[in-house]
């Protein structure tokens, strides 16, 4: 008997370690060609399914431009042109971010995206958004300047009145500073990252079903199950 | 921005009743529905029932 008969199914009844255990429910719950399609259903041939990836994109853009902030400081961005012009393109691309985000919620409610066993697809983007709204507020009191005063102020009165103004303090720059580029911004990602990953294993959510005669009547011949190129 | 509007005066609210609303507010919001009932309504453009990229 050769060493290669002895490798093969006979050995997965062996005691595996932790890694390899891992390893396989990794690959279980999520195969590769589910992890990284190169097909999708016809029906994300629309518009309407762009507005995730272009929330992807704005929040790349907005984490490579505050680390940028974040390496440089306050006077930086507040006193160099090119302090300023990073500092624009990290509150637009916040702008852009919740901006697309937004739309893509609609969307995702519209379709009642939380169906087919995907309610917790719906809970992470949910939860998502609201993470990312104490995430851009602590951006705004660690601008260092007026207006991060005046938010702060106004901030802090808000918070009080609604009971949790003693777990932090928003006219504390330094603990803000920290929720807004540690955090938050952690917490966000791990959460997007949740997120994609459940979106691979349950598949982008289908459109609901066209009664008969209207599908008849405008339906372009390719159903749900249909497929296009991912590229 | 400020090149193109001048913002150097205090900002605009619109008021119904106990609902206030700054109109730059207001207006991103209008430019999100635009934006979300274009997403519905533009055609994608298609590779063909082949679909090649």
């Amino acid at each position: 008997m050769s060493i290669s008969e002895h490798e093969g199914p006979a050995l997965e009844h062996e005691p595996r370690s932790w890694s390899g255990a891992l390893r396989d429910w990794a690959v279980r719950t999520l195969p590769p060609e589910k992890a990284l399609p190169d097909k999708q259903p016809s029906y994300v041939a629309s518009w309407i399914y762009v507005f995730g990836v272009l929330s992807l994109s704005s929040l790349a853009v907005i984490i490579l431009s505050g680390t940028i902030l974040a390496l440089k400081g306050p006077g930086w961005w507040h006193f160099t042109g090119i302090g300023r012009f990073f500092n624009s393109v990290h509150l637009w691309s916040v702008e852009l971010f919740f901006f697309v985000m937004v739309i893509h919620l609609w969307g995702k409610y519209f379709m009642a995206a939380w169906r087919g066993g995907r309610k917790a697809v719906w809970i992470t983007g949910a939860i998502t958004f609201l993470v990312a709204i104490p995430c851009a507020l602590t951006g705004y009191v660690s601008q260092q300047n007026f207006d991060a005063q005046w938010i702060s102020t106004q901030a802090k009165d808000a918070m009080n009145a609604a009971g949790i103004g003693s777990f932090f303090n928003l006219l504390n720059f330094g603990q803000m500073y920290s929720y807004h580029i540690l955090v938050l911004p952690a917490a966000v990602v791990a959460i997007v990252i949740g997120h994609i990953l459940l979106v691979r294993k349950h598949g982008v959510v289908p459109p609901f079903k066209l009664p008969a005669t209207t599908a008849a009547a405008g339906g372009d011949g390719a159903g749900p199950d249909a497929e296009v190129s991912a590229s | 921005m400020a090149a193109v509007f001048n913002l150097n005066h205090h900002a605009s609210y619109v008021h119904w009743h106990f609902f206030q609303l700054s109109v730059s507010n207001l207006v991103v919001i209008v430019l999100m529905v635009i934006v979300f009932w274009a997403a519905i309504l533009i055609k994608f453009p298609s590779h063909g029932p082949g679909g090649k990229s």
